[in-house]
Formats: structure tokens, sequence, C-alpha cells
């Protein structure tokens, strides 16, 4: 596992592209989540709006509000994993890594082992960031960690949509169609389905979606606020979310090894 | 001795394209196999399939006497159609790489990059070489960690008359070490100055296979050209020991038995009362009989 993992930091290190989405998503969501906390954002527009997100930034919403502006940014990391993947198919060197002496099956999940190592520390990098804005926001400690599931959320939702972005990638193969492919999906698509499930059904099962089972355990702030006064859809429970998603994530790897030991390269 | 490779009766299509039918033959250990035939005859899909690149729909094959593919191909040094690197990585780089995967010959690669001549670009990216330097760096991954087994689909790809006969030193070089060497080619003179067995491949189908000496046959052929070819050819056709006769471009190729000579050719035809303007024995090549088989 090791073998692999470090074979992919070989490819990966040297690679531009790889440092520039990391850098965006590690400046991006600090700088914007402190943009918001100074009322970035306000109910009404301009200076005098209410800026009600002012409290987001202490524990225990930190993680609440962090982990929603993550699972945005997070979009920055699956164009990566879909580039680094798209990348093996348009150069070749996936059928280069298999003639030197990989098997089919130890180039799939050095992919996959990408995608948990990417959503590890993406999540890390939200924990810190949670510390950090927790801490000077805060008063106490004393609430650090309740709500800290949203982190475990976090984590799930990056491998749901870091692995959801594997199998489109090894699908389309070409980077251009994967990447718009994907932002579809995921921005557009999977909405409106949503919606017309949900509607169809008279029942929030369109909620348990590839991408939109994560989406539902890390909402926007506001709904927490605004649950009592605006009439909410039914939903469901965290936890057949959290299912839902392990699910997803499952399917996407015996789908990915499906794929990959049928098909010729 | 077992085969280092044995291939049962591979099949392989692309949809509604039969690229190979039923190929069956044996790798003797130590041998330099040339895969031979036309564009399109299923060369590169049959070296994809042993290298596990490409799946067939019927058949089998194994390496080593039925080591697991994987550890085999890792002794295996192979360049497969088109040479396959990261285009953002420096040659050593993209050799790191190779090493890694194969878990040897990571101090290499310094031997390997003087020997395939591109000792000096070792720091440059592999997307700034040109044709040749990209032909040379796949050649030398394949060379990486001295393995015991060469698979080279057509090699000499882009590569200048000086880089092409470097490529048949280094075969050479390496049969004399012991290793076996698998190259699939349609450079017939290439293949006829290094190979020891062939296998002759036309739209799929394996047409024969064996080793050179077998596959050629001791027939030679005399070239004879006269003033009258007509009648030259009418008389010939009545001179004991002459198999074939073939027209072309004015001249014609004889083909004899191992008892007729050129003197004895000669002769015949002074008799018949025909000078001969041109008299030439040749040995038979690959690529006539090549010519033959693929009936082109």
């Amino acid at each position: 596992m090791n073998a692999l993992l470090g074979i992919e930091w070989l490819k990966i290190k040297r690679y531009r592209t790889f440092w520039v989405l990391a850098g965006l998503f590690i400046l991006l969501l600090p700088l914007w989540n402190y943009e918001v906390e100074n009322g970035f954002i306000r109910l009404g527009g301009g200076k005098d709006g209410i800026n009600f997100l002012n409290s987001a930034y202490s524990f225990p919403q930190v993680w609440s509000n962090l982990g929603f502006w993550g699972s945005i940014f997070i979009t920055f990391i699956s164009i990566l994993v879909i580039i680094l993947t798209t990348n093996e198919y348009t150069y070749r060197t996936n059928r280069q890594n298999v003639i030197d002496g990989w098997s089919r099956m130890q180039f799939f999940h050095s992919k996959v082992l990408l995608v948990v190592v990417l959503s590890f520390l993406a999540t890390l990098y939200l924990f810190v960031m949670g510390m950090l804005f927790g801490g000077v926001n805060s008063g106490s400690l004393n609430s650090l960690f309740s709500e800290f599931e949203k982190v475990g959320y976090f984590f799930l939702l990056s491998l749901d949509y870091l692995g959801f972005a594997l199998i489109i990638a090894i699908l389309i193969k070409k980077s251009g169609l994967a990447i718009g492919l994907f932002l579809l999906y995921s921005m557009i698509i999977e909405n409106i389905l949503k919606s017309v499930i949900n509607h169809n059904l008279d029942k929030p099962y369109g909620n348990l979606l590839p991408l939109q089972a994560s989406d539902e355990l890390l909402p926007f702030p506001l709904l927490q606020m605004a649950k009592g006064m605006i009439p909410m859809g039914a939903t469901l429970s965290m936890t057949t979310y959290a299912w839902m998603a392990i699910a997803w994530c499952i399917l996407y790897y015996f789908a990915g090894r499906l794929i990959l030991s049928k098909n010729d390269w | 001795m077992s085969p280092i490779l044995s291939i049962q009766k591979v099949s392989k299509a692309y949809g509604p394209i039969q690229a190979l039918k039923d190929v069956s033959f044996d790798v003797p250990e130590g041998c330099v196999f040339g895969v031979l035939g036309p564009n399109g005859s299923g060369k590169t899909t049959l070296l994809g399939t042993i290298l596990d690149v490409l799946i067939p729909q019927a058949g089998s094959y194994s390496w080593f006497g039925g080591m697991k593919a994987e550890d085999a191909r890792k002794q295996i040094g192979s360049l497969l159609e088109t040479p396959n690197f990261y285009h953002y990585l420096s040659a050593y780089n993209n050799l790191e790489i190779t090493g890694r995967i194969r878990k040897n010959g990571i101090d290499d690669r310094i031997r390997v990059l003087h020997q395939v001549g591109l000792f000096e670009r070792k720091d440059s990216k592999f997307q700034t070489f040109s044709l040749g330097m990209k032909q040379r760096l796949a050649i030398g991954a394949a060379l990486l960690g001295k393995p015991k087994v060469l698979v080279l689909d057509e090699p000499t790809n882009g590569l200048d008359p000086a880089g092409i006969a470097e490529i048949r030193e280094l075969i050479r070089t390496l049969h004399k070490e012991g290793l076996t060497i698998i190259i699939a080619s349609h450079l017939l003179d290439e293949i006829e100055k290094v190979c020891t067995h062939v296998a002759i491949l036309k739209r799929g189908h394996l047409l024969l296979n064996g080793p050179v000496d077998e596959v050629l046959h001791s027939e030679d052929q005399v070239e004879v050209r006269a003033a009258d070819i007509t009648g030259l050819q009418n008389a010939l056709q009545s001179m004991p020991g002459i198999k074939k006769i073939r027209l072309s471009d004015n001249t014609l190729q004889l083909t004899c038995d191992a008892n007729t000579d050129t003197a004895q050719i000669n002769e015949f035809c002074i008799g018949k009362g025909i000078v001969l303007s041109h008299l030439l024995l040749r040995k038979k090549s690959l690529e006539t009989k090549f010519m033959e088989l693929t009936g082109t």
C-alpha cells in the first residue's frame, strides 16, 4: 500500500497543476471563511445589511459552517482527481504502469488510495482551520467537540465527491469532457433530478442521489436558523444520509474494479 | 527447457474486426523471436494481449511456465506501440517510476541512459524530446534492471539509420548474454539480420512459425536476363531443376533445386542458342518468402 502511494506521490509531486489546485483549496478555505465572518454575505445587501453569519465561527457552529464551505471547495480537489486520472489515459501511462509490472488492480488501487489520502488531508486541514477560527471566536472551549461529527461528515463527503470524480474520469477518459460532466452533474443535473424525484414521489428520496446524499450532511448554515421560520420539505435522518454516502462510495469502488478489469486499456 | 512464453489459441476482436484468430506458438528461451506481418496483421494486438493491456475473447498465455502475470512483467522489459511517459517529468524521474514499479533498477538508470545515448538529456522534461529520443527512452526503460526478456514493438520506429544500427547491435549483444528477445516489426531485412525464430501473421492468422532456417528453406534464387525474355522463359520451362519461373521487371526469377547451379543454367541457355545478358545468384531472402506467403 505504501509502495503504491509512494509511486503516486512521485507522479504528483512535480506536477504543477497539482500544486495549483491544492493551493487554491488551501488558500480559499480560510480566506473565504474569513470574508464571510467579516460580513461578506449579508441579508439585505450592502454595508448595513444584517451580518447573520457572524456567530457562525465560534464553537460549535464553526464545524457546520466550515463543513459547508468545504463541501463547495472540494470541487477543486475533485477536478484534480479527474485531471490526474484522465492524464494517465491521455498519455497512456496507465498502460505503461501495467506493462512495467503493476497489475490492473494495483493501478486502480493507487488511484483509490489517492482519493482516500486526499480526503483525509482535506479533513485534517478543515479540522485545523476549525480550531483556528473557533479558537479565535469563542470565549471558551467547552463546546469544541459538540457537533464534531460534522468533521466526520466532511471526510465522508470528500470520499463521495472524489470517488465520484474518479469514476467519471475512468468512464470518460478525456479531461475536458470529464470535468465538464462532473461540474454539470454536481451543480445542475443532480439538483434537477432531486427536485423531480422529490416532487413525484412526494418523499425526499431525491436526496439520496450520489452527491446529494453527502451534501445533506453539511447543509447551508442558514438552514439551522431558518428552520423555524421557513417551512422546509421533509428530510431524512443524518444517519440515513451517512450510510447512503458510504454505500455510494462502495458502489464507486466496485464499478471501478469492474470497468478496469474487463476492458482493453 | 520450457518455453519462456506459451500462447494458446488466442483470439481477439475489436468489435467486428477480428484482429487475432486462434494464434498459438511457443517462444523458446534465449532466442530472438521475430513477429512479422504486414500492417494490420495483429502484431501489436498480440503483444498487447501478452502484456495484459488487451483482453482476448478466447485463448490464454503463460510466462515462465505459469508465473503470476504481473510478477512476470516485472522481469520483462517492454516497449508497446508508443513511448508512454509523464510529459512533465524528466527522463531520469520517469525512469524512477519505472524502477519503483518493477522494484528493481533504480540504481541502473544512469547506465541505461548511457546505453541509449540520453545521458546528456537526462534532466530534460519528456515533452521536450524528439521522436527518436522518446523511442530511445522507451528502449532504456525496457532495459532497466537487466530483465530476462525483452518485448519490443517496432523498436526502430523514429530512429535514424545510426540508431537502427545501434538497436541491431544491442539486440545481438543481449542475445549473446542470454536474453530472450521478442520483436515485432515489418522491417524484414532488420529481422533477418538478428532473428533466430520467426512467426508470420497475416490478418490475424498465424501463417507459420519456427526457426529462421526452417522457414527460409535453402531455396536460392537465380536472376537471368536475355535479349528475348519470352524465348528465354520458354526455353527454361524445359530445363530440369528449375522449380519455378517468375517474370518481374524484365528479369526472370528462377527458383531452383539444390542440385542446380548457375554454371548449369548458363550452359543450358547457350545450348539453346540464348545468350544471357545477366546472371545472378541470390540467397533467398525473408522478404521474398514473406511476399510469397502474404500473397503480395
